[in-house]
């Protein structure tokens, strides 16, 4: 940083607040299983799509080669 | 894990990792052997045929040949739908084939770039200047299915497409030389 620019911790709106580091570890804890529920739902959801056009759909249309 | 061992919280972080890594594998090992599978028993493969034919010649003589085109069936009782696919129109119009018997359709242009798919089934291919696209398939169904062309082609390519008449087996009747016409309706 150019030495003659203030800081960002010059404003106190800037500064962040204080963080109960137990209360942080906790929702950490958490953010993971919170992700993979989000992205198991939706990619689990894709797969199910997938499955059942080539099921119900593309298989009784025949064969094809 | 424990609040105090970011080493712990990081090691179940790699651990729900690698519980997706595999979740993914097991998905892909699926639906390449569910396509490996329908492949071996169904005869279920993507169309691909190389067979070079002059564009340029094709309607004068052999295989496409006006007299030539439409749906024949062999004297081993095999059926081959013969079509040209030109700006802007399927030569013959109207294609009949039999339901529930493996067909072979094979199709030449003269001119551009063509595509075609038959409605309600998986036949869906291109024809390319200068080579044969052909497809095996088996209809499923009977009736009448549009068949349009589904790569742009010219001015007119929206009016270019042809029906496909699958018939059952009672009326799909060859005629002294083997040839099939669509049926009157």
């Amino acid at each position: 940083m150019v030495s003659d620019q203030p800081s960002s911790a010059a404003s106190p709106r800037e500064v962040a607040d204080d963080v109960d580091e137990v209360a942080l570890a906790r929702v950490m804890r958490m953010v993971p299983l919170g992700a993979a529920v989000l992205a198991g739902t939706a990619v689990a959801l894709l797969v199910a799509g997938y499955l059942l056009i080539y099921i119900l759909v593309f298989l009784p249309r025949g064969t094809v080669g | 894990m424990s609040d105090t061992h970011p080493e712990a919280h990081e090691r179940w972080i790699l651990q729900t990792e690698l519980l997706w890594a595999f979740g993914v594998g097991v998905f892909i090992a699926a639906a390449l052997g569910m396509i490996l599978f329908t492949a071996l028993t169904m005869n279920v493969n993507p169309p691909s045929n190389v067979e070079r034919i002059n564009p340029k010649t094709l309607h004068l003589a052999g295989e496409f040949a006006e007299h030539n085109l439409g749906t024949a069936v062999g004297s081993d009782g095999r059926v081959t739908v013969r079509a040209i696919a030109t700006q802007f129109m399927f030569l013959p119009h109207c294609i009949a084939v039999p339901a529930n018997r493996p067909v072979t359709l094979r199709f030449a242009s003269p001119d551009v770039i063509h595509g075609l798919l038959i409605t309600g089934t998986n036949v869906n291919t291109m024809v390319v200047p200068g080579f044969v696209a052909q497809v095996h398939t088996e209809f499923t169904q009977t009736g009448d299915l549009l068949m349009p062309c589904h790569e742009y082609c010219g001015l007119g390519h929206s009016e270019m497409w042809a029906t496909v008449q699958a018939l059952p087996d009672n009326e799909f009747k060859p005629g002294p030389d083997g040839r099939v016409s669509c049926a009157k309706r």
